[in-house]
Parts: structure tokens; C-alpha cells; sequence
């Protein structure tokens, strides 16, 4: 072979249990370093809340961290942290993760807390701690988001993308009103809606013993009820396209222009959404790509210029393109370009040369996703709460090399086209000058 | 306070099992025919092989008015070869499933390469290419400064930048390069040509003054011939390793505001220069600053996040700038975050009370041993791939610091006393020489700051 792949990685060996309470149990062992992940997936994101409560689900996250019955306010970072452990939590559109990773001599410890908050949260959860979280969260807004240049693009475009209404239209860290809104009862009711054992996946990877890690689950996890008060999240399914063009000018006190747009894309899990994948890695990720070599190295109207893929299992995923210019370059000057040159890559599809960079750069994100004990926790996690199966990752890399050319082209002909798109323009609205003079106040 | 009753069966704390012994990983050394120095480490399991490169050009040997040629020349590296253009030589990593980057910082250039152990021959021979044969393009050069000059006005955009961009700038002697941007400036950036880029390679590019770190899983690979026929290939003359100056900074208490109206919140930077990884206190001063402010249960996030909730997390921290073997080298030392633009004269009154008390009462025992259990604890997390064992072997060798450094450090972070921690955080962050940076809307912020008696302010718009 002229590109000989990396010796073909055997599947991770997986085994899966499931307690009385519903409670979803993967086991991966693998005794290389003494570490050990567990990783802790609750099929709830922000497609669960409604209107005036968005935010709700990450802020619920923060509050996973307050404490509960026989753990004290910040006693989970404590304790972990104590035991030379790393921990988390983060919130999207369609799950809550929650993970530690641990010295393998302190796995039960990550069990007890993990178990202890999600059988008891609510002894705990007070105002006190609903306020400060909540001023956090907000902070956390502001540096993330409202106080950098661009930083709300994200927001603004999902918001172009799906319709009012729909459970991806606003994003995981909600607004400002809502974040303010959002009372001690509405996280009560979120608790006890969401988090049970019934709507998790519970995943440990690494140097552990399987029945004793098993018994542990069990003995910890084993008496939290089940219950079934959640709701499905709304329908998130749309048309496969637009059909028509979006668009929006923002003029904001951004260092330079800006084009970006997110193109509507096929569901996660599907064949034809790792094709879309290949389809932007050619067209725009890394610096032998179209766009890049377009519009960054030749035409140089950009100073940075690529797509991504934002994978969605429960509404139309999103091709995400960001192009800033460079100089006095316009918009419709990279426009025109892009659009040229995703209408040539959908009337040609990508040379053999494109396809085989691509899926190595694929295969070697990849390898660099499992070559942790926590990214292999969090992955199994995904593949078994969005597709049912943890197994399915084993398969998960294969599937993306067995793709043609053909495909390839296919699905850009299909969704990389003007009128699937939302298109977010920022135009600036002061000259920055950095020659200033000092001044004393 | 809750009606909530619980109906799971609570179970006590569980204890700990055996520890399974872990010690930093201990690299071995040789070198190639050309001078080229190798440290190498095989770690089971990491089928992504890290490479790392030092190359000795360190940002002082810049030639007057060209700040930023050295990251030029690092960027510049992957812009062809004497036998691929820009675009093939881009095309070819991306084939190998690899990624190359490069960077310059004060103590050199340094390069990493990052490709699966099944293409490592193919990864290698190009990061030789890349160091013994650099096309240097013209065309490709004018691009990386025309790239440089556009993300100097992004950088000028983002707080955090800003903010030490401004404490460089105010902390080290204009003569010193550490008081301007490790890039360069636009001023600059504007003058740096193909020949100019052609000649310091020439002049500090060479295999005797490198060392080349590879780390990963090398079953089945014959390393050293691997790299006498790749990096082997690479020629020139010997010469000196580069000497650094000593570092020296004005650490006198002063508030320098970066006047940035409309901002939301207000980046902070409050910092100075204290001892490196020569000192003997280092591990000390480690522990001290986890326990300052490490993590979300440090003592600064405890108030100004968990009890008053002005900011999402800041942070204090040891980054060493340039170091000697004689120890005149210096770490910059300092806490960093953002806080909501009305709280910032509040949290600015707290982080000066926490490090009064601090100073005052000194470190508990508890608090030592809960740092000492999670910095010695979560090494082999920390040093789960081989990328991160990589860029630390590579970093002692830049630091001019002992293979077996780090290994050490954790064994004394095992057995240190809370009072060598207390006094070394105690000297790192005295409350009177802090130099505060303050990135916000001046028209808010500059009053209340005035009042807080942390030093004289000056406000800036640059």
C-alpha cells in the first residue's frame, strides 16, 4: 500500500451490564498506566429545556459540584483533587457528562461521590448556593462569550439555523434573562425529571478489576429509584435543506471582517454525515486545504479560513465555515471564492490524493480521542446514549474509511450549496490603532 | 431546609486501595554523527509517537528591529523544502496523518511533530527536510508576514493577550527582549524579508545546538538508525550553546490599566518575577501557589468564585521565561483571571486580603496535604501521553535542568512541610511589589482602583 494505515488497532475490549434501576454500566479494561476514567452521561441537554429557561441544563451542572447528602459544598473537587484525581462536567445540546479520572487504587471513591449526588442531590441544593452559581455561570458568559471579539457568533448563527422554537435554536449556556430567571424549584424540577439512574450511562475505562468494579456499582448505585418523569426533548427533526439562503450583518468592534456561515447537514451516526465530514476536512481543515490554500495562501484575502463539523445526533448537524480576512479584503471578495470553490469541489468531488490526507487526518484525530483512558470513557458514553450501542465505536473509525470518493461528492453537491446555509457577516466598526500614546490618569 | 428525604442506602466514604507505584519516566540519551542531541522514551500503548525539537534561537539574538524573525523562521519551517513546495509539503504531513508546529519563545524555536507510530519513518524524514533544507520561499514569506501583521491586530482584540502584552511591557527594561511581544510588532513584523529570515537561519540553525525528544510507543522500531537517516541528515558546523542574560524586573506595587471601553469584564494580571526551576524552593513555591490558587478549591477561587462569584475561575501560576544552569535565570509568578467589570475594585480588595492572611497565618497542614495528594497524585494522569512526557523532557532540556528533574520534584513535593510551602508563596506574592494589569473600561473601573492603595495607576490605551 502507497500510505500503509497504522497497524489496524484492535477494538477496544468492551463488556456492558445494566442494574435493576436501569442504570446503563460500560467496562473497558486496559492495565497499561495505573489510571482508571469513569465517565457519567445523563441523556439530558440543552434541547430538553423550554422557553425562559435556557441555560437551566448547564447551570444544573455547576450545581452537580455544590454538594449532596453525605458530600459537602465543593467536597466533590475537594476529595477527588485530594485523591490525585481530575474531574468535570460539561453541557451541550444533547447530554451532560460528568468524569473523573483517578489513581486505579482510588476508583471507588469517584463511585461513591458520582452515586451520592445522583441519588441525593437535593439535600443539599439551597439558595445559597443557586446564587452563586448562578453569578458563576454568568461570568462564565462573559469571558467565554459577550467580552471577546466574535463571541457570540456561535449563538447568533445556531440561532439563524434552526428555527424559533426548536430545541437546538438557542445554545447551552443560555441568556442572560434566563440565567437571572431561573429559580432554586425549576433546578429541583430538573433533578428530579432528569437525573435518575434510568437516563444515564455509567462508563469506566482503564486499569480496573471488572467484577469488583461491578460489585462497587452495584452496591453504590444499586438502591437509587428509577423513575420516568422525563419528557422527550421536541421533535428536532427538519427538512434535509434550507432552501433558501439565511443571512445576518452584525457591525460590532471586531478586529476585522468576518465570514462565517453554518451549512445544514446530515443526522450524526448516518454514512452520509461521515462523508459530509471528509467533504469539510478536504475543503477546509488543516493548511492543504481548498479554502486554505484558496484563500489564505493564494488569493491571500484571509487570515485564517476553515470548516468544521458540529456532529448533532438529534437535529441536522452543522458545517461550520469561519473565514477572517486579511487587510482591506471584502466579503464579497471571500464569498465569491468560497462559493467557487465549493461548486467546483461538488462538480469534480475530491482527487484520490484529498481523500486518502483526509481520512489519515480523521484516523490520527482519532487515535489522538482514544489514546486516553478518559477520551475512551467519554466516547463510549456517547455511542451508547445517542446510538444505543458503546460497542458501535469499535466500528466508528472503519466506517469513515470505507466512504468513497463518490459519496463524498454526493453529499457536497447536496448540502455545501448557497441556499443551505445561514451566513453571518460582521463588518467592524472602528479602525483598531495600536500606535496610541501613553496617557496618565 | 428541604423536605427531600433520600430513599438510596448511603454507604461509608470507601478507603483507598494500593497505590501502584508510578515514577516520572526516565528518558535515555544519545546523539547522532551530526552533533544532534537525542533523549528518547518508550511508552506502551501511545500508538501517536511525539517528537520534539529545541532549536537554539532564542529570542535574544534577534537582530535589532526585527522582533518576531524567529517566529517567522518557525512558521517558515512548513512552507517547502529543496524538494516539495508549500502546498505539497502540507499535503504530505496531512498524508502521514501527522501535524507539525512550531513556535519561538525566549529560550528558542521549538518544533513538534505528533504522527502514528506506523508512519513515524515518513513523519521523520519530513521534519528533516523541514530543518536541514527549508525552501524559505519569497512568496511564502511575505505571506507569513502579511498572516503576522493581521493576527497582531486579533491579539490587540483579545483581553488575556492584551493583558500580558501590557505586564511584559511594564515589568522588564525596554533593551530587555522580554518586555516586547515574543512575535514582534507591527512595526516590526513590516521589515522582516526573505534574506533576513535566510540569514538567522543560517546563523542559529544547526544540529550541534539541537536536541531532538521522541516519545511513544517504539515496538518493533529501530530508533536510532530511523534517525541517523532522517535528522542524521542534516549538516553543519559546530558551535557554542547560547547564553542567556540574567532576569531582572521592576517589581515595584503599580496598577497599569488597559483602557478597552464597553468591556464586560475586567482581565486582571497581577504579577512578577520570582525564582525557577533552579531554585531550591521550587517545589515549595509549587505547592504554595496550588494551594493560592491552583483550582476551584485554592484559596483565591474559594471567594472570589465559590463565595462571591465575580469571576469564573482565576488562577496563580509559575511560568519559568528563561533559565541558565547558574541559576540567573527567573519564572514570571501570577494570578490571572477575569472578573465582571463592577466587581473588579471588590475582587482586587479580596485577592489582597487573601494574600495578607495568608502572609499572616500561614498555610494549613490539611491544606498542605490535600496539594501534596493531587500534584503527586496525578502524575500518571498528567503524564498519560506521550506528548505530554515529550514537551516536559524537552522543557528541562531548554531550562539546562537534569533528565531526572521532574522525577525529583515529585519526590520532594511528597515529603515537603507546610511552612516551606507557606514561606515560599509567601515570597512569590508579597502584597506590596505586585504589578497589576487591568484590562477593562477605564471610565468604570479607574476610580475604584485608585482607592484600593495597591499602588500608582496609569492608564493606557495601547
Amino acid at each position: 500500500m502507497a500510505n500503509p494505515a497504522p497497524a489496524a488497532t484492535q477494538g477496544l475490549a468492551i463488556t456492558e451490564h445494566r442494574l435493576a434501576n436501569g442504570l446503563r454500566v460500560v467496562l473497558s479494561e486496559d492495565h497499561l498506566t495505573p489510571v482508571t476514567a469513569v465517565c457519567l452521561w445523563y441523556d439530558v441537554g440543552s434541547r430538553h429545556e423550554v422557553k425562559g429557561r435556557t441555560g437551566l441544563a448547564h447551570l444544573f451542572e455547576h450545581l452537580m459540584f455544590q454538594g449532596s447528602a453525605n458530600v459537602s459544598n465543593n467536597g466533590h473537587f475537594e476529595l477527588v483533587q485530594g485523591a490525585g484525581g481530575s474531574l468535570n462536567g460539561t453541557t451541550s445540546f444533547e447530554r451532560t457528562n460528568y468524569f473523573e479520572t483517578m489513581p486505579a487504587h482510588q476508583l471507588e471513591l469517584a463511585l461513591w461521590l458520582e452515586a451520592d449526588r445522583m441519588g441525593s442531590l437535593l439535600a443539599a441544593l439551597d439558595d445559597a448556593s443557586m446564587e452563586n452559581q448562578r453569578d458563576v455561570v454568568k461570568n462564565e458568559r462573559r469571558q467565554r462569550y459577550d467580552n471577546v471579539p466574535y463571541g457570540t457568533a456561535f449563538e447568533k448563527l445556531t440561532a439563524l439555523s434552526y428555527p424559533d422554537g426548536h430545541p437546538y435554536h438557542h445554545t447551552p449556556i443560555g441568556s442572560m434573562a434566563d440565567l437571572d430567571a431561573a429559580t432554586l424549584e425549576d433546578a429541583r424540577a430538573f433533578f428530579r425529571t432528569y437525573y435518575a439512574p434510568n437516563n444515564a450511562v455509567l462508563s469506566i475505562v482503564g486499569d480496573l478489576d471488572p467484577e469488583q468494579t461491578i460489585a462497587w456499582v452495584e452496591k453504590y448505585f444499586g438502591s437509587i429509584p428509577a423513575h420516568d418523569g422525563k419528557q422527550p426533548p421536541r421533535e428536532g427533526t427538519l427538512p434535509d435543506t434550507i432552501g433558501r439562503e439565511i443571512r445576518e450583518l452584525l457591525e460590532e468592534d471586531v478586529p476585522s471582517r468576518a465570514l462565517m456561515a453554518a451549512y445544514r447537514l446530515p443526522h450524526d451516526g448516518t454514512r452520509e454525515a461521515d462523508a459530509a465530514d471528509l467533504a469539510l476536512t478536504i475543503l477546509g481543515s488543516g493548511e492543504s486545504s481548498r479554502l486554505y490554500n484558496r484563500l489564505v495562501r493564494r488569493d491571500r484575502t484571509a487570515v485564517a479560513a476553515g470548516f468544521g463539523l458540529l456532529r448533532l445526533a438529534g437535529a441536522p448537524s452543522l458545517g461550520w465555515l469561519d473565514v477572517k480576512t486579511s487587510g482591506e479584503a471584502t466579503i464579497e471578495q471571500i464569498e465569491t471564492a468560497v462559493d467557487e470553490e465549493l461548486a467546483r469541489f461538488a462538480a469534480e468531488g475530491p482527487t484520490p490524493e484529498e481523500l486518502e490526507r483526509a481520512q489519515a487526518q480523521i484516523e490520527r484525530e482519532w487515535l489522538d480521542r482514544l489514546t486516553t483512558v478518559a477520551g475512551r470513557a467519554d466516547e463510549l458514553c456517547r455511542y451508547a446514549v445517542l446510538f444505543g450501542d458503546p460497542k458501535l465505536l469499535n466500528n466508528a473509525l472503519p466506517k469513515v474509511l470505507d466512504v468513497t470518493a463518490e459519496e463524498v461528492k454526493a453529499i457536497a453537491a447536496a448540502r455545501l450549496r448557497p441556499d443551505n446555509r445561514a451566513v453571518l457577516v460582521y463588518e467592524p466598526t472602528t479602525t483598531d490603532d495600536d500606535q496610541t500614546e501613553e496617557e496618565t490618569a | 431546609m428541604t423536605d427531600y428525604t433520600p430513599t438510596m442506602t448511603f454507604h461509608p466514604q470507601p478507603t483507598p486501595g494500593t497505590p501502584t507505584p508510578w515514577a516520572f519516566p526516565a528518558p535515555e540519551r544519545a546523539a547522532l554523527d551530526n552533533g544532534l542531541t537525542v533523549l528518547h522514551c518508550h511508552r506502551p500503548g501511545q500508538k501517536l509517537v511525539a517528537v520534539e525539537v529545541l532549536l537554539d534561537a532564542p529570542l535574544a539574538v534577534e537582530p535589532e528591529n526585527l522582533d518576531g524573525i524567529a517566529n517567522i523562521l518557525a512558521r517558515a519551517l512548513s512552507v517547502g523544502t529543496d524538494t516539495l513546495t508549500a502546498e505539497q509539503f502540507a499535503a504530505e504531513l496531512e498524508r502521514a496523518g501527522a501535524t507539525l508546529e512550531a513556535h519561538a519563545d525566549h529560550p528558542g524555536i521549538r518544533a513538534s511533530l505528533e504522527v502514528p507510530a506506523s508512519r513515524l519513518e515518513r513523519g521523520l524524514s519530513l521534519l528533516a527536510d523541514a530543518l536541514r533544507a527549508p525552501a524559505l520561499p519569497e512568496d511564502e514569506i511575505e505571506r507569513l508576514v502579511a498572516n503576522r501583521l493581521d493576527e497582531i491586530v486579533h491579539e490587540q482584540a483579545n483581553p488575556a493577550r492584551r493583558a500580558a502584552k501590557a505586564l511584559y511591557a511594564t515589568l522588564f527594561e525596554e533593551a530587555d527582549r522580554l518586555s516586547r511581544p515574543r512575535s514582534g510588532s507591527a512595526e516590526t513584523v513590516k521589515n522582516i524579508t526573505r534574506a533576513a529570515v535566510q540569514s538567522f537561519y543560517q546563523a542559529h540553525i544547526r544540529p550541534a545546538t539541537s536536541t531532538v525528544v521522541v516519545v511513544g510507543d517504539l515496538t518493533g522500531i529501530d530508533l536510532l538508525p530511523l534517525l541517523e537517516s532522517t535528522l542524521g541528515q542534516w549538516t553543519g558546523t559546530a558551535q557554542e550553546l547560547s547564553t542567556h542574560a540574567p532576569v531582572t524586573a521592576d517589581d515595584t506595587g503599580r496598577v497599569v490599566i488597559v483602557d478597552r471601553p464597553g468591556s464586560v469584564q475586567t482581565q486582571l494580571l497581577v504579577g512578577r518575577i520570582g525564582p525557577d526551576r533552579h531554585d531550591p524552593s521550587w517545589a515549595a513555591q509549587i505547592l504554595g501557589t496550588y494551594c493560592l490558587g491552583g483550582t476551584l478549591t485554592s484559596r483565591l477561587d474559594r471567594v472570589l468564585r465559590e463565595e462571591k462569584g465575580y469571576t469564573y475561575g482565576v488562577r496563580a501560576f509559575a511560568q519559568p521565561l528563561r533559565s541558565t544552569a547558574g541559576g540567573t535565570g527567573r519564572a514570571l509568578l501570577a494570578v490571572s483571571g477575569s472578573v465582571d467589570t463592577a466587581s473588579t475594585a471588590a475582587a482586587l480588595a479580596d485577592t489582597w486580603t487573601i494574600l495578607r492572611t495568608l502572609a499572616a497565618e500561614g498555610l494549613t497542614d490539611a491544606e498542605r496535604d490535600e496539594a501534596v495528594q493531587f500534584l503527586v497524585g496525578v502524575a500518571p494522569l498528567k503524564y498519560e501521553t506521550a506528548g505530554s512526557v515529550a514537551v516536559t523532557l524537552a522543557d528541562q532540556v531548554e531550562q539546562h535542568l537534569p533528565d531526572d528533574y521532574q522525577a525529583d520534584v515529585y519526590r520532594q513535593l511528597a515529603v515537603l512541610e507546610t511552612a516551606a510551602a507557606t514561606e515560599a508563596v509567601v515570597a512569590a506574592f508579597p502584597t506590596d511589589r505586585l504589578v497589576t494589569v487591568l484590562v477593562g473600561d477605564a471610565d468604570v473601573i479607574a476610580d475604584q482602583v485608585k482607592e484600593l492603595g495597591i499602588g500608582e495607576v496609569t492608564v493606557i490605551t495601547s
